[in-house]
């Protein structure tokens, strides 16, 4: 028998979805391979096909219930670039609200449940403390500010988009109802609230930061490719362009939405049922590219708000541009928030945002489109091939976590190797090898989908006879 | 009450809205209401006896049905959480066709050892185990979340919404003349007016109240995203056939047309037309 070793932890915690680890160690007792993987699936990618344009943006958000409003303006995009329907002003100020109001919800969220934690609590505390519960009842301050912040994103999904999760209003042509000035001013005076909160964050994610930056910095860098949307060189979510600079930061490459699947390949391993995405251009494995916060700071040389623009320039004066650490993703992320937080209230001082003209008339055709937002985690692709009839042939999706996964795979390999040594296992391991996972906040629900090009669906009216083959 | 949260194969969109309760959250979490095991908040690998599981997503994957019979094994009470695990969800579209055979033909390489084996098809949880409260919803509304657990956690029977969506809907059911029905967004609809009545497949009137009509007050149809109500929790109740009256009575559009128009699209039952839902053992325990 080989003296080949194993070493698994199951389940990732504070990560949203079914994640794995799986340390694989030499005779030596040294590491010589580790794995960051999917253990679920859901199989959207075949089971949608058939599905009318119409009702698809409402369904596809399921994939995931934590971004679903990214997904679903993804969506929406997608099937309006088949369509070739233009959206009103109105409705395009709406929907950049939604996305603010899912950053905020997402990123509140991520920010206090499931990295402060870390940030919190010194390393040597009892893993079963360590979490946003302990915290609330320590600090009960830190805890009404975790939830009224995320009530504020709730909140503007819930009015504009219908529903908090899984929005309504957001459909081909626009959206479907009307802001009123009442609601309008309603969010208006959270939104003024919420920045306050948000400024707490600030202060206090920076602090405890700087408390451990000589730890954190240990974790890692991997000098890889970035890619983010950008518009005139500005943090963008909703709009602009897709940009991918170098690890040195010089721009590698500019291009528009329906250019994106001519740079990214896509690529699958036996032992996870999470994809990997990467660079075309540089092939595999030097294609390796990573998006989200850290990278939306990397690509973008300011933000049009006055906090983001100065704590962005702060960013990249203490951490270099572009920054590379891989804890630096929970940093930026506060800059996402705070962005977020002075872009829905900038929106919503817009007596315009009220106008009736929120939704134009669609004429379904057939074809193929695509559709790219900055989700909470990264940018999202959707794209779609549509039959004469407006139903779906044919999906693509390329999630954040897909694109991040190698280089998350690579950090798990390092912080293995810095902890195991002939066998001998460093204390703190576990929480290291998280701790990189988490800076990700990769979504495993998001980036476990598989297609088969060959499937046919059949649709047979009630007398079980053949409409049509797709 | 020491709580577990656990998580099989679903979207995570029903924690997600259970957080999303705002002060009715806090005032939950800052009561007798403590979390010991959830992989998505807590760093414990190994899962506790606890007084309440809740559960959302459905079972996908042996290890999802693993969990779940080792959850019921270590709980007092558990909790059905959104229609993935009351009702198999979203996910259940994929039981028109085995993911397993699609998966031997693309994913011939799929290492089984590292991961986890697939269920022929997608279940709900009361496939496997005994369920004491079913919260079906995709997701549930946060209220309706925070007051049956606090409900449950007070000792006291949770409130039951035996009706169906209709009952909260402010619509006007005025039978009208019609000669076809319509796409969801295919025109724009009257406020005031029954959606089925202008023309729209709306599943109100075969889905279980509670969620305070959301999706109708706001001009979309009713997607069924809660299931059934108490009246078509017997095997000898076809939903289609009632659908097909219903949409018939109020758009006076010809039973057999309607059978048509329906049938041409697979979708309009999404949640739970292929389920494998048991629902004679649900009965009398759905929120």
């Amino acid at each position: 028998m080989s003296s080949r070793k194993e070493i698994t932890i199951s389940p990732t915690t504070r990560i949203e979805g079914h994640g794995k680890v799986t340390i694989v160690l030499d005779e030596l007792g040294n590491v010589s391979d580790a794995h960051f993987y999917a253990t679920e699936i859901r199989g959207f990618d075949y089971f949608l096909r058939g599905m009318e344009a119409d009702r698809l943006p409402f369904i596809i958000s399921r994939i995931c219930g934590v971004c679903s409003t990214a997904h679903i303006i993804a969506s929406v995009g997608t099937i309006e670039s088949i369509y070739k329907t233009e959206i009103t002003e109105t409705a395009k100020k709406l929907r950049e609200l939604l996305l603010m109001g899912q950053i905020i919800n997402n990123h509140s969220l991520v920010i206090y449940f499931l990295t402060l934690p870390d940030f919190y609590f010194p390393i040597e505390e009892d893993p079963s403390k360590r979490n946003i519960f302990q915290i609330m009842r320590e600090r009960p301050d830190i805890g009404k500010r975790a939830i009224s912040l995320r009530s504020f994103g709730a909140k503007i999904l819930d009015i504009i988009g219908k529903r908090e999760v899984h929005i309504l209003s957001t459909i081909p042509g626009g959206i479907i109802n009307p802001l009123k000035e009442r609601e309008r001013q309603g969010l208006l005076r959270e939104a003024e609230n919420s920045l306050t909160t948000t400024k707490e964050a600030l202060a206090l994610g920076k602090e405890l930061f700087e408390k451990n930056w000589t730890d954190f910095k240990k974790a890692g860098d991997y000098k890889t490719h970035y890619m983010a949307l950008t518009k005139d060189n500005a943090l963008e979510f909703y709009d602009g362009k897709i940009r991918i600079i170098d690890p040195e930061g010089a721009t590698m490459s500019e291009f528009t939405a329906q250019d994106y699947m001519e740079h990214l390949e896509e690529k699958t391993y036996s032992w996870t049922y999470a994809k990997f995405a990467y660079l075309k251009a540089l092939g595999w494995p030097k294609g390796i590219v990573q998006v989200g916060s850290t990278a939306r700071m990397n690509v973008n040389s300011k933000a049009t708000t006055e906090l983001a623009k100065k704590e962005l320039e702060e960013f990249k004066r203490k951490f270099g541009n572009p920054a590379h650490a891989t804890l630096l993703f929970d940093y930026a992320r506060l800059i996402d928030l705070t962005y977020a937080c002075e872009r829905a209230q900038e929106l919503l001082k817009d007596e315009s945002l009220t106008r009736t003209d929120t939704r134009v008339k669609v004429e379904p055709k057939g074809g193929r489109g695509i559709g790219v937002v900055e989700a909470p985690r990264g940018t999202l692709a959707h794209e779609y091939v549509l039959t004469r009839e407006g139903r779906l042939k044919q999906m693509k999706l390329i999630i954040p976590t897909q694109v991040n996964n190698e280089a998350i795979n690579l950090n798990v390999k390092d912080a293995a190797t810095e902890f195991i040594h002939k066998g001998e296992i460093k204390p703190g391991l576990l929480n290291r090898i998280e701790m990189v996972i988490r800076a990700y906040d990769p979504c495993i629900k998001c980036a476990t989908r598989q297609a088969n090009e060959k499937l046919t669906v059949e649709i047979k009216n009630s007398r079980g006879q053949l409409i049509e083959t797709l | 009450m020491k709580v577990n949260i656990v998580s099989l194969t679903c979207c995570a969109g029903c924690v997600s809205s259970f957080l999303n309760a705002g002060e009715a959250l806090l005032e939950v979490l800052l009561g007798d209401f403590e979390i010991v095991y959830s992989p998505t908040f807590i760093d414990l690998k190994e899962i506790p006896n606890v007084d309440l599981a809740i559960v959302e997503g459905g079972v996908r994957t042996k290890d999802d049905e693993k969990l779940i019979r080792e959850v019921r094994a270590k709980s007092r009470t558990l909790v059905a959480l959104g229609i993935c695990a009351t009702h198999g969800g979203i996910t259940s579209l994929g039981n028109m066709l085995s993911l397993k055979k699609l998966l031997e033909k693309e994913y011939s390489l799929i290492d089984t050892a590292k991961l986890p084996e697939l269920e022929d098809l997608m279940y709900p949880i009361c496939n496997f185990v005994d369920v004491d409260y079913y919260i079906p919803g995709c997701p549930p509304m946060p209220f309706l979340i925070v007051h049956t657990l606090k409900n449950i956690t007070s000792g006291k029977q949770p409130l039951r919404h035996e009706s169906v969506v209709c009952t909260e809907c402010h619509r006007k059911i005025i039978p009208a003349k019609l000669d076809r029905l319509y796409g969801i967004y295919e025109k724009e609809s009257d406020p005031l007016l029954c959606l089925v009545s202008q023309g729209f497949v709306c599943l109100g009137s075969l889905t279980r109240e509670g969620c305070g009509a959301p999706c109708p007050r706001a001009g979309f149809t009713c997607f069924g995203c809660r299931g059934p109500p108490d009246s078509l929790m017997y095997r000898s109740r076809d939903m289609y056939a009632f659908l097909i009256q219903v949409i018939s009575k109020r758009t006076s559009i010809p039973e057999e047309k309607v059978k048509q128009e329906l049938y041409r699209n697979p979708f309009i039952f999404h949640t739970f037309i292929f389920s494998k839902f048991e629902r004679s053992k649900a009965r009398e325990k759905v929120i």
